[in-house]
């Protein structure tokens, strides 16, 4: 899901970058409060994690594989405001050092996977874990990629409304989102069962290993 | 001080390129970003287009394809404004990552460059063991491992790698403490 | 049994392997001595056809193996099942519910029949019957290779390559590793830093030195003896310590971890 600089709109990316950074501001101080002293290495290990999760690979059926976000995985295990920095912070490192992304599409990555994604993985997660641990964690790791390419479908759609010349045409990404929905949501619908599958036993074993920490 | 100027001027050059709408302003921004490179050029060029061609090269035939069907026409206009436009911005984002130390150009911030350290530091040596999950699930498969293999594998994999941030955030903290960088 | 052939191999620009030539018979064991970094581990995953070699060329049997040659078909049936790698970290190696699952995994692949016995078998010879319902990932690093052993054991491969497999135990899991490994009926080729232990893993030894090239091929016992090649492949070292009383200096060595 990695947009190159350039299909999205400043009108669009400005304002977002205005609304993550408020929020990054916010969740230092989240993950600051319960840690203080620890709370830079806390962030770099995990963000570290986060990163190398990025290199997982996992098989789909037909023989390709798509690769893991994890962000069902971190804000299952690990809550919001966690999930959201250092998922934050992979994205800067991979549009900083690597070229991998881009810069103007950061905020939208970092609220739609980082934020929304946690958000709603974690909501789902607590609200279901009472009645089925397994499935709370299986719906956890779907939202966390299903929802973010919805806000991304959103997102890029609305590029031919707010940005063009004219005569009407677009000036950044040229489709609405006739065209975004479908071709992102009904991938993503399916990817999730994988990502679903693997945050299910990812999150068993977590918890097995007694790692939850979690500040909201 | 230096890097860190490079840093803002990188970002403002981007922000301005995402400004350009005139295919005539993008090639030029195209043309000085490409003299800026120097010798390294045709090197930068084709890390640009590698890193765009899969998205920017479908959305373009998408698009193309969809006027043509509609209106029998190409939209060469925006073929040529959003391909320009994305490599400009493409090419200025590598020529910085080749001319410019990004934990020097971080240093006015104690907290992001200890961040980014530690960070780009661990996850490399994750990423190293992570390579042998791979291969110790493919040391032990006479037949190619099934799906549920690989799932369990990766599963482990990334439940490892967590256990991983947990342990290395506790001697990370515990060896700045005793280098005295907490007060 | 294995023959290796000039294979040389590089990480990015830094090399890790140079013209290595040697051979392993049928029944041998084997030591691979070399101070850290020095390329015995890549050297064990290539022999693994698990990293295909920059240049030069591993065979077994006879059989030119490199990862290309493994991807699927009868080679790969039949080396992975007479060919097993013991990784460093038995981490990367378990990934199974439970131990009894994962010393299974091996024969369901193989399709053998009483995997029953066969688990029973293999779980009591390394002492890990007492855990087999529980995920290998509860047990500790001197149990989990125990489960690793038994888990690439069960498809009684005819060649077992291990990396360092004494550096995380105490010493009465070495003890007992060493044990085992003397009672094994199969070809071995272990690494080490322990020169300690290292005489009692095998008769022979492979030394890598810091060039990345094979320095010594040959009985262990004189190698061990010679203290300018210990120096030399930085097995040995020099500094002030006392002894009764006396402070001097001289080359030697210490049970390297």
């Amino acid at each position: 899901m990695h947009i190159p600089d350039g299909f999205i709109a400043p009108q669009m990316y400005l304002p977002l970058y205005g609304l993550a950074a408020g929020l990054w501001a916010y969740g230092a101080k989240r993950v600051a409060r319960d840690l203080d002293e620890a709370t830079l290495p806390w962030l770099a290990s995990l963000t570290a994690a986060s990163f190398a999760l990025s290199f997982i690979a996992l098989p789909l059926p037909g023989g390709t594989s798509a690769h893991v976000t994890g962000v069902g995985l971190l804000a299952a295990s690990f809550g919001i405001w966690n999930a959201f920095m250092a998922a934050s912070m992979v994205f800067a490192i991979q549009a900083l050092l690597f070229g991998d992304g881009g810069v103007t599409t950061l905020p939208l990555n970092a609220l739609a996977m980082g934020f929304a994604g946690a958000l709603a993985a974690r909501g789902l997660f607590l609200a279901v874990r009472p009645f089925h641990a397994g499935l709370a964690l299986f719906l956890a790791g779907w939202i966390g990629l299903f929802l973010p390419a919805l806000l991304i479908a959103l997102a890029l759609g609305a590029q031919p409304l707010i940005a063009h010349d004219a005569a009407g045409a677009p000036l950044y990404f040229p489709f609405g989102w006739s065209v975004t929905l479908p071709a992102l949501l009904i991938p993503h619908a399916l990817l999730g069962l994988g990502e679903g599958a693997l945050t299910v036993l990812g999150g068993r074993l977590i918890e097995r290993l007694r790692l939850r920490y979690g500040n909201d | 001080m230096i890097e860190r100027g490079k840093l803002a001027a990188y970002l403002a050059a981007l922000l301005t390129a995402s400004w350009l709408t005139a295919p005539s302003w993008l090639a030029a921004g195209l043309g000085a970003v490409l003299v800026l490179c120097g010798l390294e050029a045709g090197r930068l060029l084709r890390r640009a287009l590698l890193a765009t061609a899969a998205f920017s090269g479908t959305v373009s035939l998408a698009y193309a394809a969809y006027a043509w069907w509609q209106f029998h026409t190409l939209p060469l206009d925006w073929l040529l404004t959003a391909n320009l436009r994305v490599l400009l911005m493409a090419l200025l984002t590598f020529l910085f990552i080749a001319r410019v130390n990004l934990f020097q150009a971080l240093a006015f911030s104690r907290r992001l460059s200890f961040l980014l350290v530690l960070a780009v530091s661990q996850s490399l040596g994750l990423r190293r063991t992570l390579a042998e999950f791979r291969l110790g699930l493919q040391s032990r498969s006479p037949r190619p491992a099934g799906i549920k293999a690989r799932y369990r594998a990766a599963a482990h994999a990334a439940a490892w790698l967590l256990d991983r941030a947990l342990a290395n955030a506790h001697e990370s903290a515990q060896a700045m403490q005793s280098r005295g960088m907490f007060k | 049994m294995i023959q290796v052939e000039g294979l040389s191999h590089r990480y990015g620009d830094k090399p890790s392997l140079l013209e290595v030539n040697f051979s392993l018979a049928a029944g041998e064991k084997a030591v691979l001595l070399g101070s850290n970094g020095c390329g015995k581990s890549t050297l064990l995953k290539i022999l693994d056809g698990l990293i295909a070699a920059e240049a030069g060329a591993v065979f077994y049997e006879d059989q030119r193996i490199t990862p290309g040659q493994l991807k699927h078909g009868p080679l790969r049936r039949r080396f992975r099942q007479e060919v097993a790698l013991l990784f460093q970290n038995p981490d990367v190696m378990l990934f199974n519910p439970t131990v009894y699952d994962e010393i299974a995994f091996g024969p369901r692949q193989m399709g053998y029949s009483s995997i029953d016995e066969r688990v029973a078998h293999w779980a009591d010879l390394v002492g890990v019957t007492a855990f087999l319902k529980r995920p290998p990932f509860t047990l500790s690093g001197g149990e989990k290779q125990k489960v690793a052993l038994a888990a690439l054991l069960a498809v009684e491969p005819k060649l077992l390559l291990l990396d360092e497999p004494a550096a995380a135990l105490d010493p009465r899991s070495s003890g007992w590793l060493v044990d085992f490994l003397a009672g094994l009926p199969i070809t071995l080729l272990i690494t080490t830093h322990n020169l300690g232990l290292a005489p009692e893993l095998g008769s022979r030894t492979l030394v890598l030195g810091e060039d990345h090239r094979l320095l010594y091929d040959g009985p262990i016992e004189p190698f061990l003896a010679d203290t300018d090649k210990l120096v030399a492949a930085n097995l040995a070292h020099a500094h002030r310590h006392r002894h009764g009383g006396v402070e001097h200096r001289h080359w030697h060595v210490h049970d390297w971890q």
